[in-house]
């Protein structure tokens, strides 16, 4: 019954993401074009290229599914609403993630395209870029925390939101997420306009439906990931804990696309450097400062 | 426990599988994804064990490792495709003999060694979590450490050789 009401919500949340996707990259709002444009992927042909890894080209998208749907297992809309309560949850969503770079290195190669490659290859350099800013941030959730469930994580913020007490962390691990997630600026993978759809660019029909609907699902488990580590999670006066949890996911991912909506994008170097040179400096200040705000606390 | 059982005894046969898939294999990617997908059979087989910690730990380290690696062999191996035809493998007897003795060598250990009595539960996460670090800075710290520096020492020396010279 848990993970029923998990998998509906993820879809639901899936297509509120489509919508508001859609709504930030054209400029207009229309509840009804993922449906449409779902629909239409479903009925169109499903070309396979030439001489592809068909191995890897076929397990690309449904690995991508499996790791955005993996992620979500281990995050709560309330203190009942999780679908497996693990002790290294907040540890494990990123061992999920960790696949979507795998998934994106195999849509990349499988197709023996030149263009899914450069973009496949490139994912992998952003991982490098993002992944510490993913980890490190975490790790000081579960500092305060003094565990890895993600229950106790929502928890630990009864009196004050992880975004407070380390706004560093926050900042960083938002952005980070938008780099998981292919988000612009950090949409280097499917870069439209220059490598014509990217690791998607060789996907049609239901492949590709497939595809997009790992990658909103993504969305979703990532804004919920920053909603459950930094703003509280379930936590909130009035609604319902699970409404808080999808109000809170929403707004992030609506944040998120609101934010690139405006911003160039980012290229690939640049990434690396912004990352390594004053991100990763930041994420370990930011270690350091929880730390020492943990330790006064406790004095 | 009887499934448990069994799920290691699965995922320990999906790990040989995919490790002789690493072999049979030219294309590069598919050799360095066959090992991830062992090495995650691996991590599959620490949860069964409800080593939770460890196992969520190989899933997460593997898949960024093993896809950096892709890049690597990649990088150095002539037909990284494996549609050329090419062979790529070399002194085939040598490889074949210390491969065997290795094998040899780890069943050995793994038959022979002490083990200590079997526990009858899983200690909790947070005691498994604890003795692992304890384990790691006193009895292992040396193995650990060594395994560690030598690879950056690989990877620096790849790196190296990699660049081209700008004199």
């Amino acid at each position: 019954m848990t993970a029923a009401t998990i998998v509906a919500a993820l879809l639901a949340g899936a297509y509120v993401v489509a919508v508001l996707e859609g709504w930030a990259t054209t400029g207009r709002f229309q509840p009804g074009a993922p449906l449409v444009a779902g629909l239409a992927l479903l009925g169109r042909e499903s070309v396979v290229p030439r001489r592809p890894d068909r191995l890897l080209y076929e397990t690309a998208p449904v690995l991508l599914l499996a790791a955005a749907v993996m992620a979500a297992a281990v995050l709560p809309l309330s203190p009942e609403l999780v679908a497996v309560d693990l002790a290294t949850g907040a540890l494990f969503v990123n061992a999920a993630w960790a696949y979507v770079m795998v998934a994106l290195v195999m849509a990349g190669w499988g197709p023996n395209g030149a263009y899914a490659m450069v973009a496949g290859w490139r994912f992998l350099g952003q991982l490098i870029a993002y992944a510490m800013l993913i980890v490190m941030p975490i790790a000081t959730v579960g500092m305060r925390a003094e565990s890895l469930a993600t229950t106790a994580i929502v928890s630990s913020q009864v009196g004050l939101w992880n975004a407070a007490t380390q706004p560093i962390g926050f900042v960083l691990f938002t952005l980070a997420a938008m780099a998981v997630a292919f988000i612009p600026p950090f949409d280097l993978p499917t870069a439209p306009g220059e490598l014509a759809g990217g690791v998607a660019a060789e996907y049609t029909g239901v492949r590709l439906a497939i595809f997009r609907l790992a990658r909103l699902v993504l969305v979703v488990t990532l804004a919920a990931a920053v909603a459950v580590f930094f703003l509280g999670g379930w936590l909130g006066p009035w609604l319902p804990a699970w409404a808080w949890t999808g109000v809170k996911t929403l707004a992030v991912a609506a944040a998120m696309f609101a934010a690139g909506r405006f911003v160039p994008r980012l290229r690939a170097e640049h990434l690396l450097q912004w990352t390594w040179k004053l991100g990763i400096p930041l994420a370990l200040f930011n270690i350091a400062w929880v730390g020492v705000t943990l330790w006064w606390a406790d004095r | 426990m009887i499934a448990q059982t069994v799920a290691v005894a699965l995922l320990g046969a999906v790990a040989v599988w995919f490790g002789a898939a690493v072999f049979r294999t030219s294309s590069m990617v598919r050799s360095a994804l066959s090992l991830l997908a062992s090495m995650a059979a691996i991590g599959g087989m620490f949860l069964a064990m409800e080593a939770e910690f460890l196992g969520v730990l190989q899933l997460m380290m593997m898949a960024t490792e093993m896809a950096i690696m892709a890049v690597f062999m990649v990088m150095y191996m002539m037909d990284p495709g494996g549609l050329g035809q090419m062979d790529m493998s070399h002194q085939k007897r040598l490889s074949l003999a210390s491969g065997v003795l290795a094998g040899l060598a780890a069943l050995a250990i793994a038959f022979l060694g002490g083990w200590g009595p079997v526990a009858a539960t899983a200690p909790d996460a947070a005691a498994q979590t604890r003795a692992l670090g304890i384990e790691m800075m006193t009895r292992s710290l040396l193995v650990f450490e060594t395994a560690a520096v030598t690879i950056l020492v690989a990877m620096i020396a790849s790196v190296a050789v990699a660049i081209a010279r700008r004199r």
